[in-house]
């Protein structure tokens, strides 16, 4: 008998599977349009930095917002939150210095949060930074939030069992990546770190030993959060913050859910940014991100207003994008996330080799193997176009799927042997086999050698690594060229391990420019990294940019005012409401 | 069921055995147990259809060559103009074409006809292999501890316990690259061959344990049996016991171990792929293609079909062929 029942259940599987395939996929209704403009400004008006926000159209009170994640938010203390879901969720209960004001659609302007102006450069040398501190900001206990809360919360940054946050401030504020141990929190809890001081209970006073011009967008980072000296807890305000935005956690089942009610001693007309629309926010964890998109497609009860944190995952996007009633409850958009195919300078000397590179590739056919336009967007630039001052160029037009006869002009004949070193994880052994047969057909010879996923990022940023080329990332913390441009591509940065310039490119005229530039008041710094960026890559070809990656999320039927992030393309919850 | 044949042989046994004083007369000829297990086995319907089907993949994979020259498609050569913007095939069961008969791989856009063929090749080389090895390995081992017991027991005993602890995946993944980077440097190509010899390498380390116990167990239980006493007392040496007494009696077990092996190792090479230990992406891999595929359940389901349907034939083929043979190795084990 077993042999006749398994040749029914086989044929029974083979039906159903050959049924579901049998749908003609035309190619129609793919298209997913993911063009916007970036504009990026500080605001110098006061006005912009005064509260209310503008009003959601559509927008109503009450109703809890849910979002659904996999895995736990790693810290809620403002001082250790790095983490893109912590980014995003600390807005609802802690404030800053400054912050972004994002229409979701690339408009964005730095504004003053807790303090008045995004910041006033006192002797215009960037050396010097005051901030006064708005009226009427309160705590969760109807406190009044002052230039000393600040600042504490900025000194407690430097204890070194607070890990996990940016350290920007402190290093500048140190001057060393020591900061640590030039200054000790533990030991001096009731002064401030050096060159931070209060000289009034208004305004907060940075002092710089070098020029910082890109101190209001550092203080955009939740470093800047307040916090009074007699409600820190240490290691424990990871639980419980200390609430001074909308929301206060209400309750926190550590990696289980968190619950945020609204916080009645904020006052929406010291913020700029956020609103105070759904009586509750719950983050819950645990559910995958198929799970939770499953969930959040199939809008049942609660999920109708809930956010699935996690992307929709590479196996469901034809079905969510294909599905015409989800186009309302979808988001689509590019985030600053740029990718780059690296080429390794260092052993790649020769310069039309790397321009023959950026002629070869074929963006196109990367895009389609990393899955589609819901993916990734095509890139040509070193900045990506979230960026202050970014202007679109191609320095090597390429075409959507690569120049190849242009490419072979260049190699005149010769077959470069390049080494790709690629991670063993699914995404990059895709990658790694399409950049092969890509670069191949322009006339290289393409030797892939696998590199363990978890040693990978260490491993490429060794100075003497031995690959010519491999796949990079750079996320900056804030749209400017400042984060990206010196980081990746200042030659003086090199050392033998640890670097950010995986490139390990090094030009004497490139590196003074970027001290030019840094030189620069913030504002007028956007148009000249752009035109940096163009010259970087006309003259040197150091990378190949490939892609930006782009956001694809879905969210239920009754919840609103959803949009990506253009600083840190993730979703946004300042203008997050439930429809009623 | 008439599929068994059991019963029409075990006449033909008896007649043959009983066949007193009329020798050659009726063309009654002795058979040795070899010649009546293969008689049994050509009997047994289900025993030749899953062998044929066996034999059909096995050809497919060694012609793996000439079917590419008659398809005229490379199993690396990329179709992407038949993607659409989402890297999913155009047309209809995962763009199933007179060109591209399966349809092509969402991403890359490769012939999944042809990587199958490859990838056919290589899996079940390696499982071959790799079960060969294995079950060489467990039943030398397992018979030898069985039947002379005492010290060398122990210390085979004490061999398998270290295998079976070891982990298995830590001792893979940190053995790979330090191999690898001996053989091939950190800029050297590594071939495809060195990638399989590493795959059946760690299977056949870490494989033979169970096998080793089972015969280890079966010769223990027949090794005080009277036909071992009576070979022993007309003088065989340890060879001929082991081999020609004790294993004849415990063939069926270890083929089932066996035809079980063989598709656990084909899932296993796909995992163990992924980790970064044995096949790059750029070797096609029937394993890697199942792996990768099932991401694409819910929206390629065309892509899990093929493969999925094929695997599924060869396993099953597999264990009915490995039950057949079985049954005719030892008609006396009923069903």
């Amino acid at each position: 008998m077993r042999p006749r029942v398994a040749v029914a259940a086989g044929g029974a599987i083979a039906l159903v599977v050959a049924l579901g395939a049998c749908s003609k996929n035309t190619g129609e209704g793919t298209t997913v349009d993911t063009e916007r403009q970036q504009t990026g400004v500080i605001a110098t008006d006061p006005k912009d930095s005064q509260g209310p926000a503008a009003e959601v159209s559509g927008a109503a009170k009450g109703g809890t917002f849910t979002i659904i994640r996999e895995s736990p938010i790693s810290h809620l203390d403002p001082q250790r939150t790095y983490s893109f879901a912590g980014l995003m969720a600390s807005p609802l209960f802690a404030r800053y210095l400054t912050t972004w004001k994002d229409d979701g659609k690339g408009g964005l302007v730095l504004v003053g949060d807790l303090a008045e102006t995004p910041g006033k450069n006192v002797n215009n040398d960037c050396k010097v930074w005051e901030f006064t501190v708005k009226d009427g900001v309160k705590f969760e206990d109807g406190r009044p939030i002052t230039s000393k809360e600040i600042a504490y919360g900025i000194a407690r940054s430097f204890d070194p069992d607070l890990t996990g946050g940016p350290t920007y401030i402190q290093e500048w504020l140190a001057d060393t990546a020591q900061f640590d141990t030039k200054w000790d929190f533990k030991k001096n809890k009731t002064s401030l770190p050096p060159g931070l001081s209060t000289p009034d209970a208004k305004t907060l006073r940075f002092e710089f030993a070098k020029p910082r011009c890109d101190l209001p967008f550092a203080v955009s980072l939740p470093t800047t959060a307040p916090l009074p000296a007699d409600k820190d807890t240490g290691v424990d305000l990871d639980k419980q913050p200390f609430s001074s935005g909308p929301y206060k956690v209400a309750k926190n089942q550590v990696g289980v859910q968190i619950t945020l009610e609204r916080n009645p001693n904020w006052d929406p007309n010291t913020d700029p940014v956020r609103h105070q629309y759904p009586d509750q926010f719950v983050w819950t964890f645990g559910p995958t991100a198929d799970a939770a998109n499953n969930r959040v497609i199939a809008d049942n009860g609660a999920d109708q207003s809930a956010l699935a944190f996690n992307a929709v995952p590479a196996s469901l996007v034809a079905r969510v994008a294909g599905d015409a009633s989800l186009k309302s409850r979808s988001i689509l958009s590019p985030t600053p996330s740029a990718n780059q195919l690296v080429i390794n300078n260092q052993r790649v000397k020769d310069l039309k080799v790397r321009q023959a590179l950026n002629y070869a590739i074929d963006r196109e056919g990367m895009i389609k193997a990393l899955g589609g336009q819901t993916v990734a967007a095509p890139l040509t630039t070193l900045m990506p176009p979230a960026t202050i001052g970014y202007k679109a160029y191609e320095a090597y037009p390429a075409g959507a799927n690569g120049d190849v006869a242009k490419a072979k002009e260049l190699l005149g004949g010769q077959t470069p042997e390049l080494v790709l070193g690629v991670a063993d994880n699914s995404t990059e052994q895709q990658q790694g086999a399409q950049l092969k047969a890509n670069l191949e057909r322009a006339g290289f010879k393409i030797t892939l050698r696998n590199i363990s996923d978890d040693a990978k990022l260490d491993e490429i940023k060794k100075k003497d690594n031995p690959w010519d080329l491999y796949i990079g990332n750079w996320a900056a913390d804030w749209p400017s060229g400042a984060s990206i441009l010196p980081v990746l591509y200042d030659g003086r940065t090199i050392k033998a391990e640890g670097n950010s310039n995986q490139s390990y490119f090094n030009d004497p005229a490139i590196n003074a420019e970027m001290d030019r530039i840094l030189a620069l008041a913030p504002a007028e710094q956007g148009p000249e990294w752009a035109k940096l960026d163009e010259r970087i890559m006309k003259e040197h070809a150091p990378v190949v940019p490939l892609y930006v990656d782009v956001a694809y999320n879905v969210h239920g039927s009754k919840a609103g005012g959803i949009f990506i992030s253009s600083v840190f393309g993730y979703p946004s919850f300042v203008n997050a409401h439930v429809k009623p | 069921m008439s599929l068994s044949p059991v019963e029409g042989v075990a006449l033909a046994e008896i007649e043959s055995d009983g066949g007193v004083g009329e020798p050659a007369a009726k063309g009654v000829v002795g058979r040795s147990p070899g010649q009546l297990a293969w008689l049994r086995l050509r009997r047994d319907r289900t025993a030749v259809v899953s062998g044929v089907l066996l034999i059909f993949f096995m050809v497919l994979g060694l012609a793996a060559p000439l079917i590419e020259m008659v398809y005229g498609i490379g199993p690396r050569e990329q179709f992407q103009n038949l993607l659409d913007g989402f890297g999913m095939p155009l047309g209809y069961a995962g763009g199933v074409t007179g060109d591209h008969w399966f349809g092509v791989e969402p991403g890359l856009g490769r012939d999944i006809f042809i990587r199958l063929i490859y990838g056919l090749r290589t899996s079940l080389f390696i499982a071959f292999a790799a079960a060969l090895i294995t079950a060489t390995i467990g039943v030398v081992l397992g018979a030898l501890a069985g039947y002379l017991g005492g010290w060398l027991d122990v210390v085979i005993n004490w061999i398998t316990d270290l295998t079976l602890a070891m982990p298995f995946l830590i001792i893979a993944l940190a053995l790979t690259p330090t191999i690898t980077l001996r053989f091939y440097g950190e800029r050297g190509q590594v071939s495809a061959a060195f990638g399989v010899g590493v795959l059946i390498g760690v299977f056949a380390i870490f494989g033979w344990t169970s096998t080793a116990r089972l015969v280890r167990g079966q010769v223990i239980a027949l090794r005080e049996r009277e036909f071992v006493e009576a070979a022993k007392a007309s003088g065989a040496g340890l060879g001929h016991i082991i081999f020609r007494q004790l294993l004849p009696n415990i063939w069926a077990p270890i083929l089932v171990s066996f035809s079980l092996a063989v598709p656990q190792f084909i899932t296993s090479e796909a995992a163990l792929s992924f980790i970064g230990v044995g096949l790059s992406d750029e070797t096609p891999s029937f394993g890697r293609m199942i792996y990768r595929s099932l991401d694409f359940l819910q929206t390629d389901p065309a892509y899990v079909f093929f493969p999925g349907i094929t695997i599924f034939a060869l396993v099953f083929a597999f264990n009915l062929f490995g039950d057949a043979l079985r049954d005719a190795l030892d008609p006396k084990s009923s069903r």
